[in-house]
């Protein structure tokens, strides 16, 4: 190429920067003006009204006094060192998840980490081991990323641009996560060595069993929305398969299963689950209500599930099936290789979302008398003459708790998005 | 063979395709035979008594209008659809509701689509890998280093551990064609495989096909690269309306059509 094509012209001045942004926006005509002018001054009595309220009113000392009510119940205090390992565990893999998907988990993993920084130097009641413990978050994610290589598709950051061939050989040797296999396996090992820390076990010194009941606030409704969606996966997906299946008997079943749970409010589940189904148990069957409580969330979310991974396989073209065809594979391997990991991957993002609904409706075992963060706040303000004005405090704290955790899951599925648009066509 | 871009000029014969090779087309075997194959959708008859049959390591292009039944025609060979009337035998298996007959025939007949249909999430090496791991039950590395050979072949080794949404479309297609030689098929069927892609792809993917046709491979092409035609098939099937109207080698569908129908279609298109 020799001949060089003029400069483009610049755009006019009034459609780009600050002055165009705004032109476009909120002043493109007289009725979209007053709609922007209207809208200012009430949002900003709002905002002024709220934030007099906020900063000089409200008296938030019910929240500080009570904040491991509201993280933890009434989990008892020799354990809440056990908790804190969990944190842990929980920053290794953030870690890993850090190294192996910069995109997506990158902001996550250091926003918890900074937050667990801040819980750990914030000046209120709390054992200095505890607060000790808090503060390794940091360097745990840290270890979580060495001990992940670097998927070999990006190029190095610069940590390790600065560590420099002196390093390399040795971060090589100790990023033993080196397969998707053996991170799933420590992810499996973190989880069932969380659910020993938080339970405990039976006659092992230091890991006493702790009452299931005793679980609650925050914990217990992430608890409850996290096992819940992992246990719903596999059998939405299996409830999937059995409603696309050609066996009628299977498939007739599956379609009554996932319309009779979507067919009524998670609330009546749990009411029957308590008062209802242990009717039907022997007598000496004693389940604890947290379990059921576990159950039926699963159980209600895996219909939901089943029905966002039919779509999922829906939406995967019909020339990868015959393509799969054309090549020998039997139905069954076509749809283990084929269908089912492409659909599975298009409903990530409504996986997502559907673990924020779920973890909004874990707030409802507080009918089967369970403290969850919701119920805990009730019972502080109204179990105390003390703090008996404070509501509007206590409910304003958890609702900007459960917004923190909904938007940025909700973030991360964005982020999953993207880094998944890539593979795609 | 023409000087084409990356793919090998020199064209490696097995010996047993040589010896069908140097026999004429009257002297081998059918290695697909239809019998007033029909076809409906509905009430719509789509495919209508057609019969054909195709000798060993002969091409055979298939074209006409859309909606002529000539893709539905190509699918019925490998029962991507079924066919409702009539018999299809393929290299002497019978196409019947025997699974056991549907898995042999599908071994012996390769397919390549318009849109490739590669599988999008798995890498190249993946998609060409995996049938004959898990059909054909070869070990791992034999399948990779049988695929490598592939990809050498249509002249993109490079591209192995690349998503295909990282390839051109013409990358794509041949590695659909790698994928369906990886099962080690006696016949290929083409369905339309550059009617997705810009001009500036279609010559790499037609060169790929020249060089398979090359090796005695026995092809069904339907496509409407006319020049691809002329040059490479042996004999051309025109079909309208599901029907086979004319079935001749190309110097007489060009030059001479036996059919009004077949000279009207080949006036519209060239």
């Amino acid at each position: 190429m020799t001949a060089r094509a003029a400069p483009a012209p610049l755009p006019p001045a009034t459609t780009v920067g600050l002055q165009g942004w705004l032109r476009q926006n909120l002043f493109s005509s007289w009725g979209s003006s007053a709609v922007t002018i209207v809208l200012a001054v009430v949002l900003s009595w709002v905002v002024v009204n709220l934030g007099a309220w906020v900063f000089v009113e409200a008296d938030w000392t019910v929240i500080i006094s009570r904040v491991p009510l509201y993280i933890v119940g009434l989990y008892p205090y020799e354990g809440y060192w056990r908790l804190c390992i969990c944190l842990l565990l929980i920053s290794v893999l953030l870690g890993m998840s850090w190294r192996a998907w910069p995109n997506a988990a990158r902001r996550f993993a250091f926003a918890f980490g900074v937050i667990m920084l801040f819980v750990g130097v914030f000046p209120h009641e709390m054992a200095p081991d505890h607060r000790a413990l808090l503060l390794l978050n940091l360097p745990f994610i840290g270890l979580g990323y060495v001990l992940t290589p670097r998927p070999a598709e990006t190029s190095p950051g610069r940590f390790e641009a600065m560590a420099g061939s002196a390093l390399a050989p040795a971060l090589e040797r100790v990023a033993i996560f080196s397969t998707p296999r053996r991170m799933v396996i420590a992810a499996l090992v973190a989880l069932v060595l969380t659910m020993i820390l938080i339970l405990g076990i039976a006659g092992v010194p230091g890991l006493d069993p702790v009452n299931p009941q005793d679980l609650g606030g925050l914990m217990i409704n992430l608890l409850l929305a996290f096992f819940g969606i992992v246990c719903s996966l596999p059998i939405g997906v299996g409830l999937a398969l059995g409603r696309r299946s050609n066996l009628p008997i299977l498939k007739v079943a599956c379609v009554i299963f996932i319309e009779v749970i979507r067919g009524v409010p998670l609330i009546t589940l749990l009411f029957m689950s308590r008062h209802i189904l242990p009717l039907t148990f022997p007598e000496d069957l004693n389940i604890d209500r947290v379990y059921l409580a576990g159950i039926t969330i699963t159980i209600f979310s895996s219909a939901y599930m089943a029905e966002n991974v039919r779509g999922g396989m829906a939406a995967v073209q019909a020339g990868q099936t015959e393509a799969a065809q054309a090549l020998g594979l039997r139905g069954w391997q076509t749809t283990l290789l084929i269908t089912l990991p492409q659909g599975l991957r298009n409903i990530i993002p409504a996986i997502v979302g559907q673990f924020i609904s779920l973890f909004k409706d874990t707030s409802l075992v507080y009918f089967i008398g369970m403290l969850d963060l919701v119920e805990m706040g009730r019972v502080s303000v109204q179990g105390n003459q003390e703090f008996i004005d404070n509501g509007r405090e206590v409910y304003l704290f958890i609702a900007l708790v459960f917004w923190v955790f909904c938007f940025s899951m909700s973030f991360i599925s964005r982020r999953i998005e993207g880094v998944l648009g890539v593979g795609r066509r | 063979m023409a000087e084409t871009n990356g793919v090998q000029a020199a064209v490696d014969i097995p010996a047993d395709k040589a010896e069908i090779l140097a026999r004429p087309l009257e002297e081998r075997d059918d290695i697909v035979v239809c019998e007033n194959v029909h076809k409906w959708f509905g009430d719509f008859c789509a495919v209508r008594d057609v019969s054909m049959r195709v000798k060993r390591g002969e091409v055979v292009v298939i074209f006409g209008p859309s909606g002529s039944g000539k893709s539905t025609f190509i699918r019925m060979i490998n029962r991507l659809e079924e066919h409702q009337q009539g018999r299809i035998v393929i290299d002497g298996i019978e196409m019947t509701n025997d699974v056991r007959n549907l898995d042999a025939i599908r071994r012996e007949v390769g397919m390549v689509f318009q849109q490739f249909n590669l599988f999008p999430h798995i890498t190249v090496l993946g998609n060409i890998t995996l049938a004959p791991q898990r059909v054909r039950h070869m070990p791992r590395s034999e399948a990779e280093a049988l695929a490598m050979q592939l990809l050498e072949r249509v002249g993109i080794p490079e591209q192995a551990q690349k998503y295909p949404a990282e390839l051109s479309g013409g990358q794509q297609q041949r590695v659909a064609i790698a994928r369906a030689l990886a099962m080690q098929p006696q016949i290929m069927l083409f369905d339309e495989p550059t009617s997705a892609l810009d001009p500036e792809m279609i010559k790499e993917v037609l060169d790929a096909m020249r060089e398979l046709a090359a090796t005695g491979m026995t092809m069904l092409c339907v496509t409407h690269e006319m020049g691809f035609a002329r040059e490479v098939a042996d004999r051309m099937a025109f079909f309208d309306e599901g029907a086979l109207v004319e079935l001749g080698p190309p110097d007489q569908i060009f030059n001479n059509p036996q059919e009004d129908r077949t000279k009207l279609f080949l006036d519209q298109i060239l």
